[in-house]
């Protein structure tokens, strides 16, 4: 099986979050970038099918500046990837337009043989979740989302998965090729061994110019990056008894921040 | 102004979904003075959607009545929705950011060669152009986008708009099938189970989440944390010490490797409050904590604080929300 | 020139010894010190990401990293735990005299197979009538033409219970000194090798301490590690390269203490304003920063030059000593920070302080290192 894992390099979760200088987005100097934990998870999944379907090749694919996708496509290499492929475009943060990365993902795959293509549910930075779909629509490859529990049945050359909703799971299936947005928290993904992570920097990554798909007459551009006044920590209630701390509680959630049900 | 607003509709059985209502709610703002909301209703109970929908206000609907709708995966309405939207020459779409807003999104803004934008909190005209506000980062920032080329379709997060006043009513009842997409999809819905916790809400659904922690010390006391989640109508959550240990399955972990959450009120019952929880949480609106530990990085991002003993706090909490529910 | 960055290679070991340390050791630290409890699904689990033999060179199935490369995830692993550290590194120092003194034919046969599944090794070097004067041994080596028979007792032997193989120091002859001190490796199954009680100890309490025993156990010629009366020097060599990981080791508790104490610092208030307003805790919080980072540097240091082909003696015990004296120091400082809560097992800082005390002892007393550094330092000038 041929499966395809594009993923996204964001900002790690301890990184201190500042505006640029022009205020228009997040400012990227000294920040680092790590693989986004819904990548990690699709990265699993995509090793759990290598695993279980012999033969079959993993590629993991990046879009975005060189550097910090770079460092992504290796550390997906170390987790035991076949091929890295980053696909080079017109500088664009971690906020870029999801409508731009999707046209670029699609230039790069245009034309390529793939079984199943896997995306993280939605970017563990910016939360668009739009590239999925958008590049389904794309490609002209049927797609689904929130997908867990996902397996192929080499017999009959489907797969089947679970979409998890809000009132549910339903249960599917679909031909080859697919694509597919994964939910996370369901597998486990596994850590990198330290010979592979060595091993990983002397992989070869390939590169695709894709610079000329990302313009389009709409598009959503970032204009302004706020943090919101730092919280000033919360008030603490003072009580004498349990009971008396549970009646201000209720009390203070009823009438000040009415949200009491 | 006299933008048209097309409105996609999310239904069960021809009832709208909460978030549905919300995104009528702003379609309807969007639209005034003199634009039109229109809406898009896909299915065989299609039409009773849109008169529900109608009934709180929307102009005029498109309705794609083939059975062949219902068995289709959220994906494949991107064309319909495209379709419909150069139809009634749309500037805007607006969907409900439930798991099928989501996953028809993308598709539609490709199949429309629109820009997107999920996720939104806010959205306005401003200069003749749409301009959204969002969280981002797990509501540690937010960001302002410019949705620019006239054509933008947006995904709005749960519990972000008021749904739709139902008072407000006028119906131009003229539903029309729109033109240039059919039912087709290689995906085929084989079941369906409905929520394990069907007695509560799910999740990323809910209005409220009380989540319990490593502080809660062994599974058994974890029925503490349920036990006040039912008081409140409130949805199960977890920290990942809890999934991790087994105590609770990993389909209740909110944060980094869980779920995000954005209710109205989110209770941390024994969570310290390690950064890859607080990004899955922080975005609630009225976060409550209750922790013995002072220090505890929870009662940074918390508006209101208990520091106790929980094992004593949250039985008398519990009875005191049955209490001020009852009366 | 000199360069202080970590190339991406560098960082990308030092993040997965971060994220291993803060997601499957952190949250159980407290567990096993309180209990305590030997967590040996943590070390399997270590092993099988190649946290265990660092040392080792991959050919022989072990990671094969520089001893940079060593400290930097030693100090990821030390800020979750340092007991749970101790025992992971355990087998670095257990099985240095192998890949030092060993024949080609010695590794194959001992480290290939030991690597290439979950395995403990313990170096037995110390004796309950004396550690620091290794000179000293009283477990003897007796040559009875076909090998040797041993006898004697080791004692705070780290892993000692769980461990399948040792690298134990006997002395053919006490009256020779160092001199009559042979090296062997000795299979835990071998007839006369029992172990004794895990020891109660203060701190490193997920990692577990025992003696050992020896009674007429029989090793083949063919087990000793290097010529008859090479065991000092095998000991001295291994410990030249063992030491700095536990100046690492020291810099992992003590940046751990600082991270706790300053971020209470900025939450605790008094005097209507948080306490680390207060000059009193500034300057606290300002001599534990300069102590981690300069604990640190000089870690860094020593391996940097060690990995340059030089011995190090100095350097390494210039690192071990600061280190591990600046931990203790800074664990305390965080304890007063605290204050009473401090105090209380419920707050992690008291761990950090009985953990702390540990590296000032072992693998080389403090006075020991302070020996050392002046022999090494007075030989310039003489």
């Amino acid at each position: 099986m041929e499966i395809v894992v594009a993923v996204k390099p964001v900002p790690e979760a301890e990184a201190r979050l500042r505006a640029s200088a022009d205020g228009s987005g997040l400012e990227t100097d000294g920040v680092k970038f790590v693989l986004a934990g819904y990548d990690e998870s699709a990265i699993e999944q995509a090793l759990l099918l290598k695993e279980a379907h012999p033969p079959s090749t993993v590629q993991v694919l990046s879009l975005g500046p060189a550097a910090r996708c770079e460092e992504v496509l290796r550390a997906a290499l170390a987790l035991g990837c076949d091929r890295a492929t980053l696909v080079e475009a017109a500088p664009s943060g971690p906020l870029a337009d999801p409508m731009g990365v999707a046209r670029g993902l699609a230039a790069a795959l245009r034309g390529k043989k793939f079984d199943l293509l896997l995306v993280g549910k939605q970017a563990g930075d910016d939360e668009e979740g739009v590239v999925g779909s958008a590049l389904a629509q794309l490609l002209g490859v049927g797609y689904a989302g929130f997908v867990t529990d996902l397996r192929f049945d080499a017999a009959s050359g489907h797969f089947r998965f679970r979409r998890t909703v809000e009132r549910g799971t339903e249960l599917w299936e679909a031909p080859v090729p697919l694509l597919v947005g994964l939910q996370q928290a369901w597998n486990d993904p596994r850590t990198a061994k330290l010979p592979a992570i060595l091993r990983s920097r002397k992989q070869p990554i390939e590169r695709f110019d894709a610079a000329s798909a990302l313009e389009a007459a709409a598009r959503s551009l970032g204009a302004a990056f706020a943090l919101p006044a730092p919280r000033t920590g919360a008030k603490l209630l003072d009580y004498r008894s349990p009971q008396e701390a549970a009646e201000k509680l209720v009390r203070a959630l009823r009438e000040e921040a009415k949200v009491f049900p | 102004m006299s933008p048209t607003v097309l409105l996609v509709v999310e239904h069960l059985d021809g009832v709208p979904a909460p978030a549905t209502l919300e995104a009528a709610g702003l379609g309807k703002a969007l639209a005034s003075p003199q634009g039109r909301l229109v809406v898009l209703a896909a299915g065989s109970s299609a039409r009773k959607a849109a008169e529900a929908l109608a009934a709180v206000g929307a102009g005029s609907a498109r309705l794609a009545e083939e059975p062949a709708w219902d068995l289709c995966p959220p994906s494949a309405l991107g064309s319909l929705v495209a379709a419909t939207a150069r139809a009634e020459g749309a500037e805007v779409v607006l969907i409900g950011g439930t798991c099928f807003g989501r996953d028809l999104l993308g598709g539609a803004a490709a199949a429309w060669e629109a820009a997107a934008a999920a996720g939104v909190t806010e959205a306005s005209w401003e200069d003749g152009g749409l301009v959204v506000r969002r969280p981002v980062f797990g509501g540690r920032a937010t960001e302002t986008r410019r949705l620019e080329g006239g054509r933008a379709i947006v995904a709005l997060r749960p519990h972000a708009f008021p749904p739709l006043d139902t008072t407000a009513a006028s119906f131009e009842a003229s539903p029309s099938p729109p033109s240039g997409a059919a039912p087709a999809s290689t995906l085929r819905r084989t079941g369906f189970e409905p929520g394990a916790s069907s007695a509560g809400p799910s999740l990323s659904d809910a209005a409220i989440v009380v989540s319990g922690g490593r502080g809660l010390r062994s599974p058994e006391n974890f029925g503490l944390v349920e036990e006040l989640a039912a008081a409140l109508g409130a949805a199960v959550g977890a920290s990942r010490a809890v999934t991790d240990a087994g105590w609770r399955p990993g389909t209740l972990q909110v944060g980094q490797t869980g779920k995000t959450v954005t209710p109205q009120l989110y209770v941390a019952v024994g969570i310290s409050g390690a950064i890859q929880h607080l990004v899955g949480m922080v975005g609630s609106r009225v976060i409550v904590a209750i922790n013995n530990d002072p220090s505890a990085p929870i009662f940074r991002v918390a508006d209101y604080g208990i520091v106790g003993d929980l094992f004593e706090i949250l039985p008398a909490l519990t009875a005191e929300v049955r209490k001020a529910r009852a009366g | 020139m000199v360069d202080f960055s970590l190339s991406p290679e560098a960082e990308s070991l030092r993040d997965m010894a971060r994220k291993f340390a803060r997601t499957e050791m952190a949250p159980h630290a407290a567990e096993c010190d309180r209990t305590p409890r030997f967590p040996e699904e943590i070390y399997r689990k270590a092993h099988e990401l190649g946290l265990m033999n660092l040392n080792v060179p991959t050919e022989l199935g072990g990671s094969g990293l520089s001893l940079f490369e060593q400290c930097l995830l030693v100090e990821e692993l030390a800020y979750a735990c340092g007991g749970m550290t101790t025992s992971i590194i355990a087998n670095c120092l257990a099985l240095e005299p192998l890949l030092l003194g060993g024949t080609e034919e010695q590794k194959q046969r001992f480290l290939a197979p030991f690597c290439a599944s979950y395995h403990l090794a313990s170096f037995c070097l110390t004796e309950p009538s004396g550690g620091s004067d290794a000179g000293a041994l009283r477990t003897r080596a007796r040559a009875d033409g076909q090998g040797y028979v041993l006898d004697g007792e080791k004692c705070f032997i780290t892993n000692a219970p769980h461990a399948s193989l040792y690298t134990v120091f006997a002395s053919l002859d006490p009256a020779l000194r160092h001199k009559g001190i042979c090296a062997f490796v000795v299979p835990r199954d071998a007839e006369g090798v029992t172990t004794g009680k895990d020891e109660e100890k203060m701190g490193h309490r997920a990692s577990s301490t025992s003696t050992v025993r020896f009674d007429s156990v029989r090793v083949p010629a063919s087990d000793r590690l290097g010529a008859e009366g090479d065991g000092f020097g095998l000991a001295m060599r291994t410990l030249d390269q063992t030491r700095t990981p536990i100046g690492a080791l020291a810099t992992g508790i003590a940046q751990a203490a600082l991270d706790h104490a300053a971020a209470y610092a900025l939450k605790r208030e008094s005097f209507g304003k948080p306490i680390a307003q207060h000059q009193a805790i500034q300057i606290k919080l300002a001599n534990m920063a300069q102590q981690v980072h300069a604990s640190r540097l000089l870690t860094w240091h020593a391996a940097w030059t060690i990995d340059h082909g030089a011995r190090g003696t100095l350097e390494s015990s210039i690192a071990k000593c600061f280190a591990s004296d600046a931990a203790l120091h800074v664990a305390d400082e965080a304890v007063q920070t605290f204050g009473g809560y401090g105090y209380m097992k419920e707050y992690p800082v008291e761990k950090l302080l009985r953990d702390a005390k540990l590296t000032q002892i072992y693998e080389g007393a403090n006075e020991i290192q302070r020996t050392v550094i002046a022999r090494e330092l007075l030989r310039g000038y003489s």
